[in-house]
């Protein structure tokens, strides 16, 4: 039986109701008296200077209210994402964005905005301004873009002695002495992988409504994933206190997967720019097509990996780099790049290793997070080069990397220990349940069906440091009714925060999970906390809230021993009752439930927090608990297994079969945790298989909506096995690790190691697609 | 053109509105008569978050000229919930983890809802097929295809205690 009333448990999710019913309230469906409607005015050309705007005409249009452009909008330098505000001390801000410029950048870049009284007459102002272009030349692949001749995209910024366009630190990462070790290595691998531009396609588009009342404090309603980080660089753009400006979900945000950790797009600014010049709410909603070409994508990418091993599989080295295509703009310019080198190479022990990597401008979309933040890129490239390393060395892939993975307590390149891990048994579990055994006899001579087996490991975080400042704050507040208010700066993007949180604090306090509500996404009553990203939010938000409501049940506690005359400590709360734990009813006379001044009389031995809080209440006090905390890190482990089927005759590529096991420490929500998982394979098959964003030679994006972006449905779905293998990892709360992001760091990995065992084919690009599958066996 | 008056059944109860012929009918859903639970993912018919019922088959609302709702029986997700509770599909989302983020899930409600008003045995495929056009960005539609499953079951239970079967 589980020690927990609460942890552990696949409970419903509070926002069951309100999702299923069509009630709850997401950014995009709020509507408010004398709201106007945007509309943004974008670049069609990837790279231009702005010679002439005149919005004159579109100003005189009936219905149009206010007109934003490089011209009258704030000028204040800033970036669109969290490192604008979370940028540790160690690393220098990267701030290369207007919210309006002179020079646009990339196809979809903001040249103005329009706020009328409804979308038709927004839209038709757009239609009224006239822009005179200056084309400036335009470069779009990253390795072009270092080239002493690439245009510069950022006067003055990123001119380095590695290369041109290179905009913030580039990560090193020395440990040992990686010469030495492919010195001493038997046999080497290395190979270059190219990988895709990928989109996050969260269900709900870029939005914002933004309301000024009378005294200038500025209301935003947003699909922001860090509303505390938000309003802080709301507060920065426009030069106005934060304090001033209150950012909230609604409460609910149509996904997330790293597309909004920060600004949404630019809707936040954009919409309150405009609602300071109407006075009137303004909202902002992207279209599909604006969220594809004007919303962060995942990194395109240029990966090597260079793997040294003794001829009995001992790894010896890894030398790594790691090119970053960050588009426009660089929103997370060294903290990406840093991520993937450093969950790659905390894989395996290896003892000698080297990464370095760097982010590059060109004139794409910009790139920023998406789930798995770099560490996806860096999967796909190192699991198919141990594979390749298994093949030289006549090894089972699988032994080869049971020989090599990470234990607990070995040394690694990161500074938080690798406190626990339990890969080997993933690895164990996803190899029966995938049937690994069958490996290599799966097909007959002369088949034109091929079937493979791959696999691939991997590992994430569980929050932002060290690459990102990241503390949480949290309060527990007991109502003079008993019930406890629960106040988090987090949001819910659709992770579950609001149930699993509420199941941290009710295991906590002893409290029914219905007599406890909590308060999230929202700046206003709730302490500064960094948001939903980084595999973090019930790992770190998590720790804060247990710390908060460990503070107020002690504080309970510690009024009710007064009356039980026992040390505070021998007292429990379970159920909302506070009783002497067993063993010390010897020295509290009386039975049963009673009140608190009978307690004391020895008519009793137990009180409800009701009759508690009531009393305390009644008596001037209130319990409120603080959390205040700084997270440790941890490891989550993932082993993906795949069973493809490759149609030689067409190129297609199925997957048959996925089995993902995850040490995800202990599973605060299993039901959560497996709807992570399972998600996290749909769409590392899509990035294995299928999805990508493509540049025209005239810079425009050629996937910019569901038709022709390529998303797994329903229907392309394999059996997908998720397996959830629990360790208890002391740094989080009650055992738990992040379990956000590790689900897509493996599946594309593993999936291109089974293709190249079904063919015998390795694809040094993904997506592997029907025509890049049959080009590649029919040449 | 003018505006014209058009009325259809909404959700069981006879409504009139005054729409114009380049609106579409998630338009007037979603903004005159703020029945917000139907979502907009694309606008163009290709992620199915606008899914609504109308005249007994799923639909994108998204796709339909408001014009055309002259005289149709429509139900969207507010409708869906009976006097005695939730609609089996909703409980069955929320017990078999079937939600997440929650965007995507009133249109695929409709989806599977249409499926199940005229098949409460569907396959796997059948399933899939009735949800093929509704995306779903966070949960790889496994817990999804439980919950339908799970639904038509139960569906199936309560239609042979009322003698339906």
């Amino acid at each position: 039986m589980s020690q927990f009333e609460y942890v552990g448990k696949s409970v419903n999710r509070r926002d069951g109701v309100d999702k299923t019913t069509g009630r709850g309230l997401f950014t995009t469906d709020i509507f408010l008296p004398g709201m106007l409607f945007a509309k943004v005015l974008r670049s069609p050309h990837p790279h231009a200077r702005i010679v002439s705007i005149d919005t004159s005409e579109a100003e005189k249009l009936p219905g149009v209210k206010a007109v934003m452009t490089h011209k009258n909008g704030p000028k204040n330098l800033f970036n669109a994402a969290v490192p604008m505000f979370l940028t540790i001390p160690q690393l220098e801000r990267v701030l290369d964005q207007y919210l309006f410029d002179e020079i646009v950048r990339h196809v979809g870049d903001e040249v103005a905005a329009v706020a009328a009284t409804s979308e038709a007459i927004a839209e038709k102002a757009l239609g009224l301004i006239k822009v005179e272009y200056e084309i400036l030349p335009a470069v779009f692949d990253a390795l072009e873009a270092m080239k002493p001749e690439a245009p510069e995209l950022h006067a003055g910024k990123g001119c380095t002695p590695e290369g041109r366009n290179i905009p913030a630190e580039i990560v090193k990462i020395p440990y040992n002495d990686v010469e030495k070790g492919l010195a001493e290595s038997d046999v080497i691998v290395e190979q270059t992988f190219e990988l895709p531009v990928q989109k996050q396609v969260q269900m709900e588009t870029q939005a914002a409504v933004a309301q000024v009342d009378g005294n200038g404090d500025v209301t935003v309603w947003s699909t922001t994933q860090t509303p505390h980080p938000s309003r802080a660089i709301l507060g920065q753009i426009f030069g106005i206190a934060a304090s001033k400006i209150r950012v909230l979900a609604p409460p609910y945000v149509g996904g997330g997967f790293g597309v909004r950790i920060g600004l949404s797009g630019k809707a936040e600014p954009i919409a309150m720019g405009l609602a300071l010049l109407a006075k009137r709410p303004v909202k902002l909603v992207y279209t599909r097509k604006e969220d594809f070409i004007a919303s962060d994508t995942r990194h395109a990418a240029y990966v090597t990996v260079k793997l040294g091993a003794k001829k009995d599989g001992t790894f010896q080295a890894l030398d790594m780099k790691g090119v970053f295509n960050t588009g426009a703009f660089c929103t997370f310019g060294a903290e990406l790049p840093g991520v993937c080198g450093a969950m790659t190479l905390a894989i395996y022990r290896i003892p000698h290793q080297r990464y370095f990597g760097h982010s590059v401008y060109t004139n794409r979309t910009s790139a920023g997070a998406m789930r798995g933040f770099g560490n996806p890129q860096g999967n796909l490239a190192m699991e198919q080069v141990v594979d390749m390393m298994a093949e030289k060395l006549g090894m089972d892939p699988l032994e080869l990397r049971r020989k090599n993975i990470m234990k607990a307590g070995d040394p690694w390149c990161l500074p938080y220990p690798c406190g626990t891990t339990e890969l080997a048994e993933c690895m164990r579990q996803g190899a029966e349940s995938i049937g690994w055994e069958r490996r290599g006899k799966l097909n007959e001579p002369g088949a034109v069906k091929l079937r493979g087996l791959g696999m691939a490991v991997g590992t994430h975080v569980s929050n932002a440091w060290p690459f990102c400042v990241d503390y949480d704050n949290a309060y527990v507040t007991i109502q003079p009714d008993g019930s406890a208010h629960v106040a988090s700066g987090v949001p819910d993007i659709g992770t579950g925060t609001s149930t699993s949180l509420v199941q941290i604090a009710a295991e906590t306090l002893g409290i029914g999970m219905d007599s406890i509500s909590l308060t999230y996404g929202d700046t206003l009553g709730t302490p500064f906390d960094i948001g939903s990203h980084a595999s973090r939010t019930c790992y770190a938000a998590g720790t804060a809230i247990k710390a908060a409501a460990t503070d107020a049940r002690k504080q309970l506690l510690e009024y009710a021993a007064g009356y039980f005359n026992i040390a505070p400590e021998r007292l429990e709360i379970k159920g909302g009752v506070i009783s002497p734990v067993a063993g010390s009813l010897d020295e509290c006379s009386g039975s049963g439930l009673c009140q608190l001044e009978e307690v004391k009389e020895g008519k009793g031995n137990s009180v409800t927090v009701e009759e508690l809080a009531y009393h305390a209440h009644v008596r001037n006090k209130q319990f409120i608990g603080v959390g205040r905390i700084v997270p440790e890190n941890a490891p989550p482990w993932h082993a993906c297994f795949a069973e493809v089927e490759v149609d030689t005759r067409t190129g297609q590529v199925r997957v048959v079969k996925l089995a993902a096991a995850h040490d995800v420490g202990r599973a605060i929500n299993p039901m959560i945790v497996e709807g992570q998982i399972e998600g996290g394979a749909a769409q590392g098959i899509g990035y294995a298989l299928s999805e990508e964003i493509t540049y025209n030679d005239k810079g425009r994006q050629q996937q910019y909506s569901m038709h022709n972006y390529m998303l797994p449905t329903a229907e392309d779905m394999p059996e997908i096995h998720s397996i959830i293998v629990e360790s208890h990892d002391p740094t989080g709360p009650f055992g738990a690790k992040g379990a956000g992001e590790c689900s897509l760091v493996c599946p594309a990995s593993a999936i291109a190691n089974a293709v190249a065992n079904a063919t015998g084919y390795r694809f040094k690009q993904i997506p592997m697609t029907p025509e890049r599958v049959f080009k590649a066996l029919n040449s | 053109m003018p505006n014209q008056i058009i009325s259809f059944r909404l959700n069981g109860e006879v409504v009139e509105m005054a729409v114009s012929p380049a609106e579409m009918l998630l338009d007037v859903l979603r903004e005159k008569m703020h029945l917000t639970g139907t979502k907009r993912g694309c606008g163009k018919g290709e992620c199915g978050a606008c899914t609504i019922i109308f005249n007994g088959k799923a639909m994108n609302a998204c796709l339909i000229p408001a014009m055309r709702a002259q005289g149709a029986d429509i139900q969207t997700i507010e409708g869906v919930e009976g006097p005695g509770g939730l609609h089996p599909l909703q409980q069955s989302f929320i017990d078999k983890g079937a939600v997440q983020c929650g965007f995507c899930t009133p249109g695929m409600i409709m989806s599977a809802k249409a499926l199940l008003d005229k098949n409460k045995s569907p396959s796997k495929e059948q399933i899939r097929e009735a949800v093929g056009g509704n995306i779903c960005r966070c949960t790889g539609y496994v817990k999804i295809e439980d919950a339908v499953e799970d639904a038509a079951r139960q569906l199936r239970a309560s239609a042979v205690k009322g003698g339906e079967l």
